[in-house]
């Protein structure tokens, strides 16, 4: 590609920052720091397309969700979403976050002073020379700050209106596969922000790859998606299954009995626990995989009163396993139940009657009730615009941080072209997300999230018990996997990791 | 009392199993059973049912009035619908399933545009009871007998009744039964009628068991098709209680020993095995059987 192309990618006000006048706000200055460093991207980028981004045509966001059929329940959700998100970025706002940097703030479980304390010179003992104040509080930051959602200093992405083409996957893998032909081809949309299944994402992710499309996957998933195209930033296995088994065995005994859904998510979360349960002390005494349309659980339940463990596991997804908690509790069953996608996606604890979630425990990074500041004032933005609305769930959340991420990586780039996006997003991106700050880790392509275990009471509200501000989603790191040096384009499973089969 | 804990346990759930697969096909053993409609609309019938009940419940009312409700109600609308569509494809039995499928699309979206993606739960009546290391759901031991109650009125509203004759008469032969002063049409709405108002009615029942979703009917359609079609058309009533019990007696142990994922397999392929062996049904067999007897005894 010529140097020329690569030009036309770049602002005019980029290449002559001098002119700018003096008085330039923050968002401005971010602005032109990003197209600068465009420039230098772009410069050496290959097989960039032809510009087509200064003619004030409209960024296209292309969105597919399931909004009707089995899986809507969720899809409305992150539809609404990406709408507010949209509208938000339209009037010129975003969430704090850049390439590379947070935004600071204080720890979560922090004891924090009036102003910090300064530690002597001499020696090695730390004195302390000036405790700086009182403390004024400890545990965890109620009043972190809120101030996360700012100006963004631009109209829509670099002054073009942000354009949401949204379809419907009908819950229908095969309509899936059409509607991502059709926005990539013929609405030639900027970006994709699509999936709620595994099986959704897999069925699109080839057509995604055969046209490189720059794709988001925002769901909570189970994990091993490697691909130069697509960008995880949902939670994966070993930022929740591990903390929350971990919790299940200190708090309730090791024995744990696991009941999933019978296919790729049920059975390689399932994996994942069994792998790692014992290096915390845990066992799993049982194991059952329910097919998806078990919708009568009287047998699983005297299956796991045989069993007698300390806690269950329950990996129950679709809307016939929902089922599963109604039934159990009218047969008098009442072990600890662990979990990673109740009630912070399905919302169960909302829909079913008390007490049928009662010691329900999830390590989420969000839900609707996560109780900060800025949560708070996402909740109301979010309830402004959609009153109706019951729940806000995981998903959802993501969706919406995701496309302000997009955004603030368009803007950086300098450009709505794809690779180069790509390449502004691999720098690394810090979001304040309303769960807490978000990093995308450039190597695999997923978000070290913000992790809290919630427990449902036996009045079905909700209370945190433990925060792990910031996990990892280590696990592709430790297989090696680095899309930015080695492209690839497959999911990993827990098979290609030997780590697995020693505790088999 | 471990054993006897364990052998209560598993009657119980041979009696779950048995009474799930009746309560999903009571609708259809009329609808599909009697009038040879393959009515793939009957998810939505139950669905109705679960909703009619829902709603009615929050309007506080008690729930076996709410249950009533539900059968009134999607009897009602049963009524409408064969009026308005179903009369137009008696006897075209393909014509019958798209038009029925179609029913269903719009029942169940339109259900999800109206009131949204759910409707809150009702909860389960009853508590539970231990046995020994096993619990029981008292509900589900009301469902049991709940079901084998309907299906005793249903054989005696057919079997001894008039409004049982003329249908029985109209079903077999529609002219001949017009001809001998047969308001045949009124008897295919009411037959209809009463096949979604069953529907209805078994749907209001599995509700607290269930999530109150638009698309929570296609979870109860496999079972009630299995359970009507291995019981046969000979009897469709005797042929449905047993199937339902040939195949929870194959279900229930695998399931409780190897797994739910097997149990599901053993069923399917005791359907598999019944319908091979049994072309007509497990009610052919049935009156075969008590033929034979008849003329050896």
């Amino acid at each position: 590609m010529s140097k020329r192309d690569s030009q036309t990618d770049v602002p005019q006000d980029a290449t002559t920052p001098t002119t700018e006048d003096a008085g330039l706000s923050i968002g401005r200055r971010g602005f032109l720091a990003g197209s600068a460093a465009a420039v230098s991207a772009a410069t050496v980028l290959p097989n960039l397309k032809t510009a087509k981004a200064q003619d004030g045509s409209p960024v296209k966001i292309g969105f597919i969700e399931d909004e009707s059929g089995n899986l809507s329940v969720y899809g409305i959700q992150k539809l609404h979403a990406a709408q507010l998100a949209v509208k938000e970025i339209n009037e010129g706002k975003t969430l704090k976050g850049g390439a590379n940097i947070g935004t600071g703030g204080y720890g979560p479980l922090a004891s924090y002073a009036a102003n910090a304390p300064t530690i002597s010179k001499e020696g090695v003992a730390l004195d302390i020379v000036n405790a700086g104040g009182d403390m004024s509080g400890d545990a965890t930051v109620f009043v972190e700050d809120d101030d996360v959602f700012v100006d963004s200093g631009d109209q829509g992405i670099l002054g073009r209106e942000v354009d949401l083409v949204s379809v419907d996957g009908q819950s229908n893998n095969a309509l899936w596969q059409q509607l991502t032909r059709r926005l990539i081809q013929e609405d030639e949309v900027d970006v994709l922000v699509a999936g709620f299944a595994s099986a959704e994402r897999e069925a699109i992710r080839p057509i995604v790859d055969q046209f490189n499309q720059l794709y988001f996957y925002t769901n909570q998933y189970e994990g091993g998606v490697a691909d130069a195209n697509t960008f995880c930033t949902g939670p994966v296995c070993e930022q929740q299954v591990i903390p929350v088994v971990q919790y299940m065995v200190e708090k309730f005994g090791p024995r744990c009995y696991t009941i999933a859904a019978d296919y790729n998510f049920g059975q390689l979360t399932a994996a994942w626990t069994k792998a790692f349960a014992p290096l915390v002390g845990g066992e799993i005494i049982g194991e059952e995989f329910v097919p998806l349309s078990v919708s009568e659980f009287s047998q699983v339940i005297a299956r796991i009163q045989q069993a007698k463990p300390d806690w269950v596991m329950t990996l129950l997804v679709c809307q016939n396993h929902h089922n599963y908690y109604p039934q159990a509790a009218a047969a008098g069953l009442s072990y600890p139940m662990a979990s990673t996608v109740n009630m912070a996606q399905g919302y169960e604890h909302k829909r079913f009657p008390p007490p049928s979630l009662n010691q329900m425990h999830n390590a989420i990074q969000y839900q609707l009730e996560v109780p900060t500041a800025r949560n708070r004032a996402f909740v109301k933005r979010w309830m402004d615009m959609f009153p109706e609305d019951e729940y806000i769930g995981e998903m959802a959340q993501n969706t919406y941080f995701t496309v302000h991420m997009y955004a603030q990586a368009a803007r950086l780039a300098g450009t709505t072209d794809q690779e180069t996006v790509k390449r502004a997003l691999e720098l690394g991106w810090a979001i304040e997300a309303p769960e807490g700050a978000v990093f995308l880790e450039p190597g695999t392509h997923h978000c070290a999230h913000y992790i809290r275990l919630a427990v449902c009471d036996e009045n079905h509200d909700v209370y945190f018990v433990r925060e792990w501000p910031m996990i990892q989603a280590w696990w592709l790191q430790r297989l090696g996997v680095n899309l930015v040096r080695n492209p690839e384009y497959k999911q990993y499973v827990p098979d290609e990791d030997p780590f697995f089969s020693m505790f088999g | 009392m471990e054993e006897f804990g364990l052998v209560i346990s598993v009657v119980y759930q041979f009696g779950t199993n048995a009474a799930f697969l009746l309560l999903c096909a009571l609708g259809l053993i009329v609808i599909l059973g009697m009038m040879n409609i393959i009515n793939l609309a009957h998810g939505e019938l139950m669905m109705m049912g679960a909703y009619t009940a829902s709603l009615s419940y929050q309007a506080g009312l008690p729930f076996p009035v709410c249950v009533a409700v539900s059968f009134l109600v999607v009897g009602f609308v049963g009524a409408v619908f064969e009026r308005l569509v179903v009369r137009r494809f008696y006897g075209r039995e393909l014509s019958a399933l798209v038009v029925t499928w179609g029913i269903s699309l719009l029942l169940s979206q339109g259900t999800l545009m109206v009131f949204g993606p759910f409707l809150p739960s009702i909860p389960i009546p009853g508590g539970s009871l231990d046995v020994g290391a096993y619990s029981l759901s008292v509900y589900w031991l009301i469902l049991i007998a709940v079901s084998i109650a309907v299906v005793v009125a249903l054989a005696w509203l057919y079997n001894r009744t008039t409004f049982g004759l003329h249908a029985r008469a109209t079903m077999q032969d529609a002219a001949m039964a017009r001809a001998l002063g047969v308001n045949t049409g009124r008897i295919y709405m009411l037959t209809f009628s009463l096949g979604a108002g069953l529907a209805g009615f078994s749907g209001a029942l599995l509700a607290p068991t269930a999530s109150i979703m638009p698309f929570m009917g296609q979870q109860f359609v496999a079972p009630a098709f299995i359970t009507v079609v291995v019981g046969g058309a000979a009897n469709v009533i005797a042929g449905a209680v047993g199937s339902s019990v040939l195949l929870s007696l194959v279900r229930t142990p695998v399931g409780f020993y190897l797994g739910a994922f097997l149990g599901l397999v053993a069923l399917l392929l005791a359907a598999l095995i019944i319908i091979r062996l049994m072309p007509n049904g497990v009610s052919a067999a049935l009156l075969r059987w008590s033929d034979r007897r008849a003329q050896s005894g």
